[in-house]
C-alpha cells in the first residue's frame, strides 16, 4: 500500500473503524490528526498549494476534533482538549485574509496558543467534575461566551496547581499579544512586542487582554472570533475584564529562564510582511515552554512535533503580501538570538 | 462492448512520445479529449504542449480495419509563467482541452492551464500559390528588368500542413487554479471554473468576462468547499452544473439570476451512518461531473464510485457503481501517501449505456447501465500486444480466495494511475491516458453504439 520505495513507518490501522467505543478509535483518530497537521503545513509550503486539498485537509482536522469531543469517555487524558480548541483550529486554520495583511505570523500564533492550552483544558476538565463537562457542553463553550464566574473559580484552582500548565498559558497570552502586534495592524503597529508586555503591569488595555487571554488558556472557554480578531479591532480585546486582577506578574512566577538557553529549533513561523524580528525571536524561543509538557501526554508530544504553520488560507489571497514561499523554519543565528532572548527574558520577569 | 465474453476489443497501441525507460514529468499527460465527430483526440501535457491525432480514414482496401489514429499536429499551448506580484510559478500543465463544433473548414479548440485560457485554431493548407510577378520561387524579389510578361499566380496542391494558431487568448481572469472548462451549446459563450468561481465568457471577447458563480465566503476562514468541476448542459444553454468537495452537485439557471450562487437543483446523497469514517468527506468529493449526451443524466465520480444521477430526482443517484471498492479499507494509507486527493474522471459513451473510469495500477473500468456488467481492463505495454484483445483483470481482496492471473490489492502499483479517459462520440473507441502514455482501443466486432 505504501509507494514503491517509501519506508513503511508507523502502521495505521488497517480497518476503518467508525466506532469510537473501540479501542482502535483512538489510536487511529490521533494517527489520522497528526497526519493531517503535518499534510497541511507541508502543503502550505508548497510555493502553490492546491486549495481543494488544503481545505480537505482542515475539514478532516476539524472532524477529527469533533470526534474527540464526542467520545470524552474513551480517554479523558487527550480527546476533550481537542473540541475547545477545534473551533480554534477552524480559525486558526482558516485565517485569512484580509488582503495586504501577513497574517500568517497571527495565523500561526493562534494556533499555538490554541493547541497549547488544550493539555489545561483537559486537565480542568479532569480536576472539574466530569460530568458538569459533558461533550456537548465541551463543545459548545469553546463557541459561545465567557465562563460563569464558579467555573473561573474552578480552573484558577486547577490553575495554579499545575505550573507547567499556568506557563502554556502564559505562552499562549504572550504569543496572542505577540501576533497582534506582528500582523501590522494600525492599531498594534506602534507598539513593540517589548512594550505590550510592559503594558501587562497595570489594569491598562494590554493587561485586560492579557488577564483575559490568560483566563481563557485554562478555561477553555475560547471565543474565537473575538481573540483572533484583534488585528481588526483592539476594542474587542478589551471587552471582557473579569480577570482584570490578574497580572503578568502571576503568571511569569514559574517560568524558568535556564530553560530558554536550550536551543528548541524554531516555531516555524512564516516570514511576515512587518519584520517585527524581536517578536520573532521570541516567539521561536517560546518554544522550550511547551516542550516541558510531560510527555506522557501523547497529545501534547504530537503537539510539538507539528506545531509549525497551521492552516491558513491567507496564502490564497491574491493580495496578500505574506505568501508561504518561504517559511522561516531556520534559525540562522543562534548566538545572536539567545543573547537577545535573555535580555528579553530578563524584561518579562522584570515587569 | 467491453464484457468478457461477447466482446473483443482490440488494441491499437500509439505511444504518446517516443520509449523512454523513465517518464519525464513534462511528457505526462493531463487531458484527453475528442471532437465533435470523434476524427481527432486532443491531448494535453504537463509540459504545455497539445499533440492532436487524426484518424485515417478507412482505406477501402481493408474494409475491416478502421482508421488509426496518427499524429496530425503538435504544438506548445502554454509556457510556464512567472507570477511577480506573488512570487509564483504558474505552471504551462493543460488541466482541460475542449473543442468547438466545427464550423467552417478549420477546427477550433480551448485549452486552459491554471490561468489563461486560449483559443486556438487548426486548419490545413495543401495549396500554395505559385507564379508571382515579383517573386521567384525561393521568394526572391526578381529583378524587374527581367519581367517582360505578366502572370496570374495559379494555386498548386502541395504537402498537407496543418498550422495552429492562437486566435484569443482569456488572460487571467482566475484567481484560483482554472479546473474546468466548457462550451455552450450556443457556441458562441463558455465557462471557466476555478476552485472558489465560475466566469461566463463569449468567445470573441477576451478582456471581459462575467462572473456567474462566486462561492468565495467573506471570510476565507469559513472556507469549507470548493468547486471542483463545472459543465454546461449539451442541449440548453441556460443550465450548467457544478460539483463541490463536498460532493455535492449543484444545477444552476443562468435565467433565474444574474449570479447563480442560487441553485435551482441540488443534489446530494445523504450520507450513510454506518459508513462513516474520519475520511468520509474526502472520498466523497466529486472530481469529475459530466452531462449524457441525451442532457437526462448525470455521470460523476468520486474516489470509490461512479453515480449516475437523474436530473430529475435530487435525493439520490440513479445508480451507483464500486470503482475499486476494496481500497475502502486502506483509506488510511490512501491518505498518507495522498493518494486519495487523486481526480479521476469519467466518460460515457455515445449511446449512454456505458460509462467508464479509471483506477490504479493501469486498470481502468467499464460498466454497461443495462445489462449491469462490468469489466476491469489493464492499459500496459506489457499486459498486450498491438492488435491482441484486452484481457479482462480482476482485484481480489486481501486475504480472499484467488485465481489465476488476480491481483491482489497490496501488490497494485498506485503509481500508476489513470485518470483521464476519453470515449469517442459516436463509436467504441476510447483513449486512454496512462501516465506519459496514450493508449486507443476500438471494439472491431461492435463497432456500432448498441
Amino acid at each position: 500500500m505504501i509507494m514503491k520505495g517509501q519506508k513503511r513507518k508507523h502502521p495505521p490501522e488497517e480497518v476503518e473503524v467508525s466506532d469510537p467505543s473501540s479501542p482502535t478509535w483512538e489510536s487511529q483518530r490521533q494517527f489520522v490528526f497528526s497526519v493531517s497537521l503535518n499534510k497541511y503545513q507541508r502543503g502550505q509550503e508548497l510555493p502553490e498549494p492546491s486549495l481543494r486539498r488544503s481545505v480537505l485537509i482542515a475539514n478532516t482536522l476539524r472532524q477529527v476534533s469533533r470526534e474527540a469531543c464526542r467520545a470524552p469517555s474513551v480517554d479523558m487524558e487527550v480527546p476533550p482538549p481537542l473540541c475547545s480548541s477545534s473551533s480554534e483550529l477552524q480559525e486558526s486554520t482558516l485565517t485569512g485574509v484580509a488582503p495586504a495583511k501577513p497574517h500568517s505570523a497571527a495565523m500561526f500564533s493562534n494556533s499555538h496558543s490554541a493547541l497549547v492550552s488544550c493539555p489545561v483544558v483537559s486537565l480542568n476538565n479532569l480536576s472539574n467534575c466530569a460530568t458538569s463537562r459533558s461533550p456537548a457542553t465541551c463543545h459548545l463553550s469553546a463557541l459561545n461566551g465567557p465562563l460563569s464566574v464558579k467555573d473561573e473559580d474552578e480552573d484558577w484552582g486547577s490553575m495554579s496547581t499545575d505550573s507547567d500548565f499556568s506557563i502554556s498559558a502564559a505562552i499562549s497570552s504572550i504569543l496572542t499579544a505577540l501576533d497582534s502586534t506582528i500582523d501590522g495592524s494600525p492599531q498594534a503597529a506602534p507598539r513593540t512586542p517589548l512594550r505590550s508586555l510592559e503594558n501587562l503591569s497595570g489594569p491598562s488595555d494590554g493587561g485586560v487582554a492579557w488577564g483575559k487571554q490568560a483566563v481563557r488558556g485554562n478555561g477553555g472557554s475560547w471565543e474565537p472570533q473575538e481573540e483572533w480578531r484583534v488585528p481588526e479591532s483592539s476594542v474587542e480585546v478589551m471587552r471582557s475584564s473579569y480577570l482584570s486582577e490578574l497580572t503578568v506578574e502571576d503568571l511569569f512566577q514559574d517560568i524558568d529562564t535556564s530553560l530558554l538557553e536550550r536551543d528548541m529549533g524554531v516555531l516555524g513561523l512564516r516570514g511576515s510582511g512587518g519584520g517585527y524580528q524581536a517578536g520573532d525571536d521570541l516567539l521561536r524561543y517560546l518554544q522550550p515552554f511547551s516542550s516541558s509538557f510531560p510527555p506522557s501526554n501523547p497529545f501534547s508530544l504530537s503537539l510539538n512535533q507539528n506545531l509549525k504553520c497551521l492552516p491558513s488560507f491567507s496564502s490564497f489571497c491574491p493580495l496578500s503580501s505574506s505568501s508561504s514561499s518561504s517559511p522561516a523554519f531556520s534559525s540562522p543565528n543562534l548566538v545572536r538570538e539567545g543573547l537577545e532572548l535573555e535580555h528579553l527574558m530578563e524584561i518579562l520577569v522584570e515587569s | 462492448m467491453g464484457e468478457d465474453t461477447d466482446a473483443t476489443p482490440t488494441l491499437n497501441h500509439r505511444g504518446f512520445l517516443p520509449d523512454h525507460n523513465y517518464v519525464t514529468e513534462a511528457d505526462i499527460i493531463s487531458t484527453v479529449e475528442f471532437n465533435h465527430t470523434g476524427e481527432l483526440l486532443a491531448t494535453g501535457d504537463k509540459g504545455g504542449r497539445v499533440v492532436i491525432f487524426q484518424r485515417e480514414p478507412e482505406s477501402k482496401s481493408e474494409p475491416f480495419s478502421q482508421g488509426e489514429y496518427n499524429v496530425y499536429s503538435t504544438f506548445q499551448s502554454h509556457e510556464p509563467e512567472f507570477d511577480y506580484l506573488k512570487s509564483l510559478e504558474i505552471e504551462e500543465k493543460i488541466n482541460k482541452i475542449r473543442w468547438l463544433p466545427q464550423q467552417n473548414a478549420a477546427q477550433f479548440l480551448l485549452s486552459t492551464n491554471d490561468k489563461t485560457i486560449k483559443l486556438w485554431k487548426v486548419s490545413e493548407r495543401d495549396k500554395r500559390p505559385e507564379g508571382y510577378n515579383l517573386k521567384d520561387e525561393e521568394g526572391r524579389i526578381k529583378d524587374i528588368s527581367t519581367v517582360t510578361s505578366l502572370q496570374v499566380p495559379v494555386l498548386m496542391p502541395m504537402d498537407l500542413m496543418v498550422e495552429v494558431s492562437p486566435r484569443r487568448v482569456f488572460a487571467n481572469p482566475h484567481t484560483y487554479h482554472v479546473n474546468s472548462i466548457s462550451v455552450n451549446s450556443d457556441y458562441m459563450t463558455y465557462m471557466s471554473a476555478d476552485d472558489l468561481r465560475i466566469n461566463l465568457w463569449h468567445l470573441d471577447i477576451t478582456d471581459r468576462s462575467f462572473n456567474i458563480v462566486d462561492i468565495k465566503p467573506v471570510n476565507m476562514e469559513d472556507l469549507t468547499e470548493v468547486i471542483t468541476a463545472a459543465e454546461f448542459h449539451p442541449h440548453h444553454c441556460n443550465l450548467f452544473v457544478y460539483s463541490s468537495s463536498k460532493g455535492t452537485l449543484r444545477l444552476c439557471d443562468m435565467r433565474e439570476a444574474a449570479l447563480c450562487d442560487k441553485h435551482s437543483k441540488l443534489f446530494e446523497e445523504p450520507e450513510d451512518p454506518s459508513a462513516r469514517s474520519f475520511f468520509s468527506e474526502i472520498i466523497s468529493s466529486v472530481s469529475d461531473v459530466k452531462f449524457s449526451h441525451s442532457g437526462r443524466y448525470l455521470l460523476t465520480r468520486d474516489y470509490l464510485t461512479a453515480k449516475v444521477w437523474d436530473l430529475n430526482m435530487e435525493s439520490k443517484p440513479l445508480e451507483t457503481y464500486q470503482v475499486h471498492d476494496y481500497l475502502r479499507s486502506k483509506l488510511c494509507s490512501l491518505y498518507e501517501n495522498d493518494c486519495i486527493f487523486d481526480k479521476f474522471e469519467c466518460a460515457w459513451n455515445g449511446s449512454d449505456s456505458v460509462i467508464m473510469t479509471g483506477a490504479y495500477n493501469n486498470f481502468f473500468r467499464m460498466f454497461d447501465r443495462n445489462t449491469k456488467r462490468d469489466v476491469t481492463l489493464e492499459a500496459s505495454r506489457e499486459s498486450s500486444k498491438p492488435r491482441a484483445v484486452l484481457k479482462p483483470r480482476r482485484v481480489c481482496a486481501a486475504g480472499g480466495k484467488r485465481r489465476k492471473d488476480d491481483i491482489s490489492v497490496d501488490s497494485l502499483d498506485f503509481t500508476k494511475k489513470i485518470l483521464h479517459t476519453a470515449w469517442h462520440p459516436n463509436e467504441n473507441i476510447i483513449a486512454i491516458a496512462a501516465t506519459n502514455n496514450l493508449y486507443i482501443f476500438q471494439d472491431k466486432l461492435n463497432s456500432e453504439m448498441h
